[in-house]
């Protein structure tokens, strides 16, 4: 098989980071090529590289034997290279159709007019190819994540009418954000590409790259350190080759059980958000890790955004340590000591431009100063770097900015702006570990776990069943917005990951 | 660099950032030169000193102005503000005294802190919100005052400090110095402070975070009329009667004074120090077209050209990412 897409001695630098240095890599035909490594190991910013949004600084790249260089994603496009982004790039107040076309020449306009009937029907067509069922003239913001996903698939493949040859389709993390019925049907999409198209795919499960891919390259540190056919790896020496230790033993067991006997911090009680979440109740304790798990729309993430103040309107009763409260905005969650780590890391949890210390003290920062409106920015400093280093966050200095770090990196630094807070008794996690490596995650974990014992109360929304048996003492599953399953002492008695998605679906 | 620097202004990575960083305190050198080859006179002290009394009303108004602008919102209302509330006092005086002075000031206060917590209430944005306020305090000041001047009733005790000298120094000058300093620690060294900071680089992450936005934007804009408000008695004290529109000759150089220290108009970025640097310069222009014998006209063209050049070299776009 011939390479349709080689890359020779590829660097990529930025101010103050090396990204990519000196890379080599081939993707031939009708190959999925699987990608790995850790945040910030320079996986994203390949991606970005092949699909012409960032311009190497050294190297070269061929596509079907020639040399190439875009200057924008647009010339990516045009010579047959499709991203399906990271972060969805499609545009929310455009239809379905019309984000379809964005990028491409089309001749469903004249003199600048459109003209939708004949755009709709190509749309379908394109609609069609990655079975999703939904009107071309919906709005994108209308549609679940997951549809919005196959519409950026579909997308990509929308090129095949308009490219000779064969097709680049870049995965950057897919399935990070889709239930396991969604990733199953990706993956039969993926299947069928492979007909006409080279696919490379980037994830952090390594089952998942196992599953679907050829062959697997691993970066670290912005080098490509091991390439792998499928055959003739396993996921452990995967992770091995990413992480550079053992796998085993990474998440550490629970030392000692929680207090069933323990005060309760929270008790939610017949909670109702219109549309998401009806009649939910629960309890959790002091030092209890409860994990919430559900299909898209399981109504999960509404009963953490509830607890925390965020959701529009809600009924029912929240009991936090004994008293009945009524929060109705995030200042007064913090005040109760209650903190929440959104799934929206990008949008709602990081200030853009500004530096790692900034992010981590602007909510408990005032704690350490003098009578709640003083700062002291020493002391602050202190306990910023005092986390920075707990929680092992890879950063060159507390004053670089947050936007330069890898997506592992300020999720940790998102952790450390609550866990600064010595007020803290209740810490609500809203996908957690979304976007971040296994060595990352079980970081993470180990931190949450540790918290847990000195008695924080976590109520976490996890991606995978491997993630809710690991970390939860209590999971509760959602289904349609009720409580429709609950595990007690998971950490004793395990339950099969075929109850719980019994429970699920 | 050497690394001591760097530790100090971390921000400071490259040539460009040091001439961004540099460039108002450049562009005020420049003006300030241009103006002394045209008037080589006012190097005198006492020239020196008119200067500062002349501009002490324009200075205010841009120091208070920063703080929606650090938000990523904008106060249109402050030059309006500042007339109508000479008005208002000429017009208490009579029946309040001096107490006239705070009871503006603090009527001030309460009318900008509602214009920030309608801003947030009403979802309207804050250029739409003090646009409407603009027509609003205007249109009072003329219907209050008849749309004539009024004269001011002597013996205003805080009215006359304002127009008096300190040791040859004009208070007004020393005012606007006390109101910096005060506001520069509000906002280095305050919770307030930091608050304002983070809403200005991302409303909803900070909002997130446990910030209050309300009462955010609520302080911001009723430290912002406080200030218009004292601009406006400073303009009393110097001229001793009150006109509708005095202070309206005000709105573009104050907002040039505001963008040309550096000060990003999207938020986050920038604050007082810049403030004064970018307001020293715009009084610089002042006076330079002033002596040059330019016609107001002329004056207008100058802010205009000096607010699209100054936002165009001092904005850290790596920040921002898109500019609407």
């Amino acid at each position: 098989m011939s390479a349709l897409l080689s890359l020779q001695n590829i660097s990529k630098r930025f101010p103050g980071v090396h990204a990519l240095d000196d890379i080599d890599m081939e993707l031939r035909q009708h190959e999925v090529l699987g990608l790995i490594g850790q945040n910030g190991s320079g996986k994203s910013t390949l991606m970005k590289i092949i699909g012409g949004l960032h311009q190497p600084s050294a190297g070269e790249m061929r596509l079907r034997g020639s040399p190439v260089r875009f200057g924008s994603p647009l010339e990516a496009t045009r010579a047959g290279i499709g991203l399906v982004h990271q972060e969805q790039s499609l545009i929310g107040n455009l239809t379905v159709a019309e984000n379809l076309f964005v990028d491409k020449p089309t001749d469903f306009s004249r003199f600048g007019f459109y003209r939708r009937s004949r755009m709709n029907d190509a749309a379908r067509i394109q609609l069609d190819k990655v079975e999703l069922d939904v009107a071309p003239d919906t709005l994108v913001d209308q549609l679940t994540f997951a549809q919005r996903q196959m519409v950026e698939l579909a997308k990509v493949l929308s090129l095949e009418e308009l490219v000779e040859g064969h097709l680049v389709v870049l995965f950057d993390e897919p399935t990070s954000v889709l239930t396991p019925t969604e990733i199953q049907a990706l993956f039969r999409q993926v299947r069928r590409l492979k007909m006409r198209s080279s696919v490379v795919f980037i994830s952090h499960r390594m089952d998942e790259v196992l599953a679907i891919s050829d062959r697997v390259y691993v970066l670290s540190d912005g080098r490509n350190v091991a390439e792998r056919l499928k055959d003739e790896t396993d996921p452990d020496e995967l992770y091995e080759l990413m992480v550079g230790r053992q796998r085993a033993g990474s998440v550490l067991p629970r030392s000692n059980p929680p207090d069933r006997n323990a005060p309760k911090r929270l008790a939610v009680r017949d909670l109702t958000v219109p549309g998401k979440v009806e009649d939910v109740t629960f309890d959790v304790a002091s030092g209890e890790i409860v994990g919430l798990i559900g299909v898209q729309g399981s109504g999960a993430e509404a009963v953490c955004r509830a607890i925390f103040g965020v959701e529009d309107s809600h009924s029912g009763h929240i009991e936090y340590e004994g008293r009945p409260v009524r929060v109705s905005r995030p200042s007064g969650a913090v005040g109760l000591g209650i903190g929440y780590v959104p799934a929206e890391r990008k949008a709602e949890a990081t200030m853009k431009g500004m530096s790692v210390c900034q992010n981590m003290t602007v909510t408990f920062g005032s704690d350490y100063g003098y009578g709640g409106v003083l700062l002291s920015k020493r002391r602050e400093r202190r306990e910023a770097a005092n986390w920075v280093e707990r929680l092992k966050i890879k950063t060159p200095s507390l004053d670089h900015r947050i936007d330069q770090l890898s997506g592992g990196n300020q999720q940790k630094v998102v952790l450390s702006k609550w866990l600064l807070g010595r007020s803290l008794r209740l810490l609500v996690l809203d996908h957690p570990t979304r976007g971040l490596d296994p060595g990352a995650r079980a970081d993470l974990f180990n931190a949450i776990r540790q918290l847990a014992e000195d008695g924080l109360s976590i109520v976490f929304v996890g991606d995978t069943l491997d993630e809710m048996v690991t970390l939860s003492d209590t999971i509760l599953v959602l289904r349609d917005g009720r409580l429709s399953q609950r595990f007690d002492d998971v950490q004793t008695k395990r339950p099969s990951e075929e109850d719980i998605v019994r429970a699920m679906v | 660099m050497t690394p001591a620097l760097a530790r100090m202004f971390p921000s400071i990575r490259s040539a460009g950032d040091l001439l961004r960083a540099c460039g108002p305190a450049i562009v005020l050198v420049l003006v300030c030169a241009a103006v002394i080859c045209i008037a080589p006179g006012i190097l005198k002290w006492r020239a020196i000193n008119a200067l500062l009394f002349d501009a002490a009303p324009l200075l205010i108004l841009v120091i208070g102005s920063t703080l929606p602008v650090l938000l990523g919102c904008i106060d249109l209302s402050a030059a309006a503000m500042a007339s109508f509330s000479a008005v208002v006092v000429t017009l208490l005086v009579p029946e309040f005294g001096s107490a006239a002075v705070p009871l503006v000031l603090l009527g001030a206060a309460g009318i900008g802190a509602a214009q920030g917590w309608l801003i947030g209430r009403l979802q309207i944005p804050s250029f739409v919100m003090t646009l409407g306020t603009l027509g609003l305090f205007s249109g009072l000041a003329l219907y209050l005052s008849n749309a004539s001047s009024v004269a001011l009733g002597a013996g205003v005790a805080p009215l006359d400090f304002l127009g008096g000298r300190t040791h040859g120094v004009p208070n007004a000058f020393l005012a606007v110095v006390a109101v910096w300093i005060f506001l520069s620690l509000l906002l280095r060294f305050t919770r307030l402070g930091r608050d304002i900071y983070a809403f200005g680089a991302s409303e909803l992450a900070a909002y997130m975070s446990g910030v209050r936005r309300g009462l955010i934007r609520s302080c911001a804009f009723a430290i912002s009329s406080v200030c218009a408000a004292l601009g406006g008695m400073m303009l009393l004290s110097q001229t001793l009667y009150s006109a509708p529109t005095m202070a309206s000759n005000l709105l573009l150089p104050a907002l040039v004074g505001v963008v040309a220290g550096g000060t990003a108009i999207s938020g986050g970025v920038g604050g007082l120090s810049a403030s004064l640097i970018g307001g020293l310069t715009a009084v610089m222009v002042r006076v330079g077209a002033t002596i040059a014998g330019l016609p107001g006209a002329a004056q207008d063209v100058a802010f205009g050209i000096i607010i699209l050049v100054a936002v165009a070299v001092t904005t850290d776009r790596t920040k921002i990412g898109i500019v609407k």
